[in-house]
């Protein structure tokens, strides 16, 4: 009976013990909070730690902590990084930069001109198989070596020695400072360490060696920590003693987290939003959001039928109704916010053509005169199909949409759902529907980005969109050395969009945060990044 | 038994071989590819191609993944670049492992003996009460338990954190939530087989013998009521320690569920073939201890294969 006792006693211990002992992993010790510590959350993981291959917002948000290209680009704000000074030939093709005495690599190597070279030619060899290799194409031959037509030696780009590097471009390109300063491929790169690593290069922390004023000390678990890379040229610019960054995909759980007191920073999911108003503060995160036409489906292919469809929605109860007026109704396709020589693209130019609330009157007249055209007798006779992918929140989009246009217009809508590879793997690509729901944000802080996707010769999509003017607009921009001339063909191509209404705009995005009193300086951004908190700091008592 | 065993090893091999190869030509039919992206060029596009092999014939990429399968290489992922399958099912696994065998042990002790409390008060206030907790159990979603855990455990009175796995305190709230379904319907099926076996005659027998209640209840009811217990686990277990996509989710825990459930929807398929092929590994490991156990608890098993 002892023996039985005592072996009930112990299998009570082993079960007591798996449930509660045992240290688990990623067991970490409490830390000291005299330190300035800023903690955030993200709600998807980065698909990478090599700036080569960086191909999404959460991606370039780390390299820009890690990583320094020439210039550093902080909300939109481009100074000298790297390269203390440079200069720009008369045509606005060649730049040459000079690299800072004394910069260095967070193992004490020395940062030079080369690094540069290595990266970008690395970024545009087919080898690499970067996402993101397209952004080179800016580069002298890069479009060329992109497809393997050119070694990788023929990009337009050299060190004629350690402290100097020459970039030659296609075209003058007015932007090329603030996107080199903000996209993270164009980050130098350390050939030794790269090929040491091979295909595992940058896969964790330690499988790196870093160029910014941060260094990345651990990237296990998702949680990415940050802490000031000593070697940094302007480290005293630096405050924080250390950034902590965790992937957290529940939106709900990130807001519980903020209101525990485990973040700084937290975005709050759309529906929540109401609920902390006058808490709250907004950035825009430069996406516009628009529906795709395909110029060559049936009834779409009018004119007259897509102005139609651009007067019979109003914007304003359309944003109440889809997403809870979180975003802001938009009109036109280029993101407000982007910078001009002497303004933002919103203060300079005049874009509204469809009234934010529609114009029912217009839209009857648009689809009469369409349906005399098509020889159609009722609007009821005509039915197009709205594509947008599976995600709850676009279904709700649809639906608005759909109801609007049945009810001011008189159509009728179907809709149909895919997947998100189904959608930009074949549907856009192959030019397999009438409507469909998307949205674009920058790469850079210009308007070309927003408009090049209607241009004929676009392989990306096949929206069927063909206007010569347009067309040679766009062309014509990219040799423009006048910036201000450059804008204004650019606004111009923008207004014939519009006019023959080639898509159907609905929002831009504004998100919403939470942020912690205490934490300063934290920037924000319309393109390639949106938190940058390089230069943030933390109040103490 | 030693040939038991074997041709219960064989059987798992060669479901393993069927398995792979089936997903491996199945997810090759799924609409669109790894790579898709908003803003995808077809330059970059036919590179990603090349890279990742799929240039070459189907049957030629095939007889590769074996081989590399064979050296236990999954390959790269195709959305997480520059690093491979096994680098991240070795990182996440052990989050999930760890949580998984919380919660398995709280699950099968509490609900064994919860089940065996409510059969030996048949019909009675207990019993009745055991019955609901187990119904309350399996209709509450894990996401719902979840949220309500941490809102009232994390957020409400702050006994425990809200989320992040980084010590024995975080443990306590997912370990509970992923443990009810288990718990409640491990201690529902205890509850009918004890009452199955409480009406055999060898308990009647145990009875006239005037063995004392305990000794009837350890010695025969359990021993034999626990086989139908037993069958379930093998599944039970594979599922609950490789990760679970919602509980991992709601108290932000790295382990494996979010990559098995993610990588069908990028059409990431190295993952997916590594993803499954780790869980089938498992299933099949823990079908087979099962089997293997089950011939030892009952002898009729071995025999009857025989």
């Amino acid at each position: 009976m002892k023996k039985r006792l005592l072996a009930a006693v112990l299998a009570g211990t082993m079960v007591i013990g798996m449930v509660t002992g045992c240290s688990t992993p990623g067991s970490k010790d409490s830390e000291e909070s005299s330190e300035k510590v800023f903690r955030y959350s993200s709600t998807t993981e980065p698909t990478t730690l090599d700036s080569s291959k960086c191909n999404s917002i959460p991606d370039n948000e780390i390299q820009h902590a890690i990583t320094e290209s020439l210039v550093r680009n902080t909300g939109g704000d481009v100074q000298p990084g790297l390269a203390e000074n440079w200069e720009i030939s008369p045509d606005g093709l060649t730049y040459t930069f000079h690299l800072r005495d004394g910069i260095k690599w967070s193992d004490g190597e020395p940062i030079t001109a080369n690094d540069f070279v290595y990266s970008w030619q690395r970024l545009l060899d087919p080898e690499t198989a970067s996402v993101y290799a397209f952004i080179g194409e800016h580069i002298k031959n890069g479009a060329l070596v992109e497809t393997g037509e050119l070694p990788k030696e023929e990009l337009g780009v050299s060190a004629p020695d350690d402290q100097t590097f020459v970039v030659e471009l296609e075209n003058p390109t007015a932007y090329f400072l603030s996107m080199i300063g903000a996209q993270a491929q164009f980050a130098p790169l350390r050939q030794d360490i790269v090929e040491k690593y091979g295909a595992e290069f940058a896969a964790d922390a330690e499988k790196n060696v870093y160029s910014g004023p941060y260094v990345l000390t651990d990237s296990s678990n998702r949680t990415y920590i940050f802490e000031p890379n000593e070697n940094y040229w302007n480290r005293d610019a630096i405050k924080l003693d250390r950034v902590e960054l965790s992937t957290v995909e529940n939106t709900d759980t990130a807001l519980s987290m903020y209101e525990d007191g485990d973040l700084d920073y937290v975005e709050i999911p759309s529906a929540y939003v109401s609920q902390y108003e006058g808490q709250d503060q907004t950035f825009m995160n430069g996406n516009v959001d628009y529906l795709y036409i395909n110029c060559a489906a049936d009834y779409v292919s009018n004119q007259n039928f897509r102005l139609a469809l651009n007067y019979g929605i109003n914007r304003n109860d359309y944003m109440k109704l889809a997403v809870d007026d979180v975003y802001v109704p938009y009109a036109s396709l280029v993101f407000s916010g982007l910078k001009t020589p002497n303004a933002t693209y919103g203060e300079d130019y005049d874009v509204s053509v469809y009234p934010l609330d529609g114009d029912m009157d217009k839209a009857k007249e648009y689809l009469n005169k369409a349906m005399e055209e098509m020889g159609i007798a009722s609007p009821s006779d005509i039915t197009i199909e709205f594509t947008t992918t599976d995600a709850e929140a676009n279904k709700v989009i649809a639906e608005v949409v759909q109801d609007q246009w049945t009810k001011n217009l008189g159509i009728n809508v179907e809709i149909r759902q895919v997947t998100y590879s189904e959608i930009y793997g074949n549907v856009y690509p192959e030019g397999d529907f009438q409507v469909g729901y998307a949205g674009w944000g920058a790469d850079y802080d210009d308007a070309y980005s927003y408009l090049e996707i209607w241009k004929s010769d676009n392989t990306m999509y096949k929206l069927n969109y063909k206007n010569d003017e347009f067309d040679s607009l766009l062309v014509a921009s990219k040799t423009e050395t006048d910036e201000q001339a450059r804008m204004d063909m650019l606004n111009k191509a923008e207004m014939i969009l519009l006019e023959e209404g080639a898509f159907v705009p609905l929002q831009t995005r504004s998100v919403h945060y939470l942020l912690n009193d205490k934490v300063k300086d934290l920037t924000f951004f319309h393109c390639s990044i949106n938190r940058d908190w390089v230069y943030a700091d933390i109040e103490t008592e | 038994m030693l040939k038991y065993v074997c041709k219960r090893i064989l059987a798992a091999i060669l479901t393993l071989l069927v398995l792979v190869t089936i997903v491996f030509f199945l997810v090759r039919l799924m609409p669109g590819d790894p790579f898709t992206s908003a803003k995808l060029t077809k330059e970059v596009a036919a590179n990603m191609n090349k890279y990742y092999g799929f240039d070459k014939p189907l049957i030629q990429q095939y007889f590769t993944y074996m081989g590399n399968l064979l050296h236990g290489n999954f390959g790269f992922s195709m959305k997480y670049t520059n690093r491979t399958v096994n680098t991240i099912i070795g990182e996440t696994f052990p989050f999930s492992a760890d949580l998984g065998i919380r919660a398995l042990v709280l699950a099968i002790s509490m609900g064994i003996v919860l089940g065996l409390i409510a059969a030996r008060n048949r019909g009675n206030k207990i019993d009745f009460f055991c019955v609901i907790i187990a119904i309350i159990g399996t209709s509450i979603p894990d996401f719902i338990m979840g949220a309500l855990l941490q809102y009232f455990f994390g957020i409400k009175w702050g006994l425990f954190p809200v989320a992040k796995y980084q010590g024995l305190e975080y443990t306590v709230l997912p370990a509970l939530a992923l443990a009810t379904y288990t718990l409640t319907s491990v201690s529902r099926i205890m509850r009918s087989s004890t009452l199955e076996v409480t009406s055999q005659d060898y308990i009647k027998t145990a009875r006239s013998k005037g063995l004392s209640e305990g000794r009837i209840a350890i010695k025969h009811q359990i021993r034999n009521a626990i086989m139908p217990v037993m069958t379930v686990l093998g599944p039970t277990v594979a599922s609950v320690l490789t990760g679970t996509f919602v509980i991992e989710s709601i108290f932000v825990i790295p382990g494996m569920g979010k990559y098995y459930v993610e990588s069908v929807t990028n059409n990431d398929y190295s993952m997916v073939l590594g993803m499954t092929v780790f869980y089938g590994i498992f299933l099949v490991t823990c079908n087979l201890i099962v089997d293997i156990l089950y011939g030892i608890a009952d002898p009729r098993v071995r025999i009857g294969k025989k």
